[in-house]
């Protein structure tokens, strides 16, 4: 066997056995389960009280029609409006429960449009009666009872479905807002979810190369393999546990919300654009890549797994200032500040990942990103694997920046 | 006898600091040979050049008739700066080790189980590293530097550390190593098991050799002219014999225009009464210590 997948595999072997991995791994989808136990335990009252709240139970509204526009009810509204003759009446019903609220239409409604809702649930309920379509249908279907075309009567009800076209390029959604969001919010979480794994996986990269270090077996290593097979190696390992991780994650979240209707909710976004799935994917491998190699070469500097951490600091925030211009990503996606980072290529894997999903990305900024970032990664490997080297003999103290600088002008 | 590593000119700088300056020798086939120098004199370099791990910048190095990177999985390496993984179970460390080495997994697994019974840790197989004491470790990171069967071995401070019974248990597996034909460069600075168990020699200082050559012939150049005697009888007024000084029970006789031999027979002649009789030699650490603060060089 290659002694890249050696190595690969051993480191992957040894750190998926770690309890911190483990420990790690599980608490995601062990908080998830927790909230799902809750939601049971608790699911039936708090059910109860929001269906009491937003839906009324299958209680009717007792309507007391002072203007006389909606007598008699129109045989659509009868199983869900009941009128009574008084106002003392319909309080009764709903004091006893036998109506979910009344509603008061005084005899001046046509020119007012005031009308008057008395409940006992609380001033939160009444807000959703304005936004309440049923009761806007209601209102429209009986003031509009004499226009013939069923069609107009909907549409007075419901005036507008938006499509929001963006005049940079293509519709944004043809199915509607939902879809809209969806189709955004899908990939940007899976982005995140992605750049998590960068982090994460990198995370054990810079542990690895600091234990192997610091318990000094490093030069009984690096007399059998080179530093470029011994980082390679680890790359790819460390690579797979932070993906396994994630693997898992995804898999107890799908588990945990009904599975197969998750799994449409995330597919169907990802398949309504699957160029976006596809260029972050690349931009995924590329930059895990980039910051991995960056991490080992940082870890391999530390004089132990501390300092390293503090090292790798520097390039962790450097990695993560997309992440900090999310309210940018989300306002102008093709803003000059956006571009630049998105062709940076210590930013450019992170920045793209999120920008994709946003907006339709010029070609032009996604080759030349993509190009800048194979330019780089030889030289950071390159790089990289000579920091690593020197780094790795250097036992019990850190190299100052110049001392780097000079150490890489001799290795 | 055929070479297995030559070094020659070899020259290595860190910044205004040369740490290996025109270094020339070579080692033959199957024997001890002793790399030996102070702190800091530059042997740690120099093995980290022949392990490939430092680039040299001038200089040529053969190791097994190649160049250094070629034959990794042939050189096994003890470092001085050393440790194993010590979360792993034993066999699993020298079977990952063996592997990097290139020996297939079945097979680094028999020689894992072979090396560790003889040295004495059989039962410590499946035990975690960290659960071993100190001693143990030192034995299993030197297993871990054979495991693959090399045909040549550098130890860089093998005897560090180890209590008495185990410095025996490790001279005897680096002798037995040699009696099969494996080469070995030892790195110490235990100068009397350099003498007990090395060749040829070659001592640096300030990265240039100051001393190189068989063993044998280093101690004869160094040794007095002189011979050690023990005697109660009086030793005074001997023709050839030019000083006098008393070294525990014995005294030291330094002569001039006399021989060892001629001088034993004018003792048997006026009937000195004679306990022993040797030609006086002086101790490798006596000549390391010599060398390197004198600065001579040859």
């Amino acid at each position: 066997m290659n002694k890249v997948w050696i190595i690969a595999w051993h480191e992957y072997r040894v750190n998926i056995r770690r309890p911190g991995f483990i420990i790690m791994t599980l608490l995601i989808p062990l908080l998830g389960l927790i909230a799902l136990l809750v939601g049971v335990f608790f699911g039936g009252q708090a059910g109860e009280a929001m269906t009491n709240i937003f839906a009324g139970g299958n209680r009717p509204v007792a309507v007391v029609d002072e203007s006389g526009r909606f007598t008699p009810l129109l045989p659509a509204y009868t199983g869900s409006f009941h009128l009574y003759a008084s106002q003392a009446e319909g309080t009764a019903a709903v004091q006893s429960g036998t109506a979910r609220r009344l509603i008061v239409i005084p005899a001046d409604y046509l020119e007012t449009g005031r009308i008057q809702v008395v409940t006992n649930e609380g001033s939160f309920s009444a807000l959703d009666i304005e936004d309440s379509n049923s009761l806007r249908g209601f209102f429209v279907d009986h003031l509009a009872r004499d226009l013939p075309d069923a069609a107009l009567r909907a549409r007075l009800a419901d005036p507008f479905r938006a499509q929001v076209v963006n005049l940079a390029g293509e519709e944004q959604s043809a199915g509607g807002a939902m879809a809209s969001v969806l189709g955004f919010v899908v990939p940007y979480m899976l982005s995140i979810l992605l750049i998590v794994t960068i982090f994460v996986s990198s995370g054990y990269l810079l542990r690895s190369v600091s234990e192997e270090k610091t318990s000094r077996v490093i030069e009984i290593v690096l007399s059998s393999v080179t530093a470029q097979q011994l980082l390679a190696g680890k790359v790819i390992g460390l690579g797979a546990l932070g993906l396994t991780q994630v693997l898992v994650w995804i898999g107890s979240a799908l588990g945990l919300s009904g599975g197969i209707v998750g799994l449409l909710g995330v597919a169907v976004p990802l398949f309504a654009r699957p160029e976006v799935f596809v260029l972050a994917v690349v931009y995924y491998l590329l930059g895990f890549i980039v910051y991995a190699v960056m991490m080992g070469a940082v870890g391999a500097l530390g004089a132990d797994f501390h300092e390293s951490q503090q090292l790798a600091g520097v390039f962790s925030l450097l990695a993560s200032v997309p992440l900090m211009l999310a309210g940018v990503f989300f306002t102008s996606p093709n803003s000059t500040l956006i571009r630049v980072i998105s062709w940076f290529p210590l930013t450019a894997p992170t920045a793209m990942m999120l920008r994709l999903p946003m907006s339709e990305v010029p070609v032009i900024d996604i080759v030349g990103s993509i190009a800048t970032i194979l330019v780089t990664i030889p030289l950071i490997v390159w790089l990289g694997a000579k920091v690593f080297r020197l780094g790795l003999l250097m036992y019990g103290k850190r190299p100052k920046v110049m001392e780097i600088f000079r150490l890489l002008r001799e290795a | 006898m055929p070479t297995v590593l030559e070094v020659s000119h070899l020259l290595k700088h860190y910044g205004d600091f040369t740490a290996v300056n025109d270094l020339s020798f070579s080692v033959h086939s199957g024997e001890i040979f002793g790399l030996l120098g102070p702190n800091g004199a530059g042997k740690t370099t120099t093995i980290r050049i022949l392990m490939d791990i430092f680039k040299s910048d001038g200089g040529e190095v053969s190791v097994l008739g190649q160049q250094p990177a070629a034959v990794r999985e042939r050189v096994g390496y003890l470092p001085e700066e050393r440790g194993l993984y010590r979360d792993l179970r034993v066999t699993e460390a020298l079977v990952y080790l063996a592997q990097l080495k290139g020996v297939d997994e079945t097979i680094a697994r028999r020689n894992a189980g072979a090396w560790l019974e003889r040295v004495e840790l059989q039962d410590w197989g499946r035990h975690k590293v960290k659960d071993l004491s100190r001693g143990m470790q030192q034995k299993v990171q030197f297993v871990a530097s054979l495991v693959h069967n090399p045909k040549l071995l550098i130890l860089d401070e093998p005897f560090q550390g180890l209590d008495p019974v185990t410095v025996e248990l490790i001279k005897k597996l680096i002798r037995e190593l040699q009696a099969v034909g494996t080469t070995i460069v030892l790195s110490a600075h235990q100068m009397n098991l350099v003498e007990e168990l090395c060749d040829r020699i070659v001592l640096i200082h300030r990265g240039r050799v100051v001393l190189y050559g068989l063993l044998a012939d280093i101690k004869r150049e160094f040794a007095p002219h002189a011979v050690r005697v023990k005697s109660g009888g009086d030793l005074a007024g001997i023709p050839g014999v030019v000083g006098m000084k008393a070294t525990g029970e014995a005294t030291l006789l330094e002569l001039d225009g006399t021989t060892p031999q001629a001088l034993l027979a004018e003792l048997v002649r006026r009937g000195v009464d004679v306990e022993s009789f040797e030609v006086a030699s002086v101790p490798l650490n006596d000549i390391f210590v010599q060398v390197v603060q004198g600065g001579t060089s040859s």
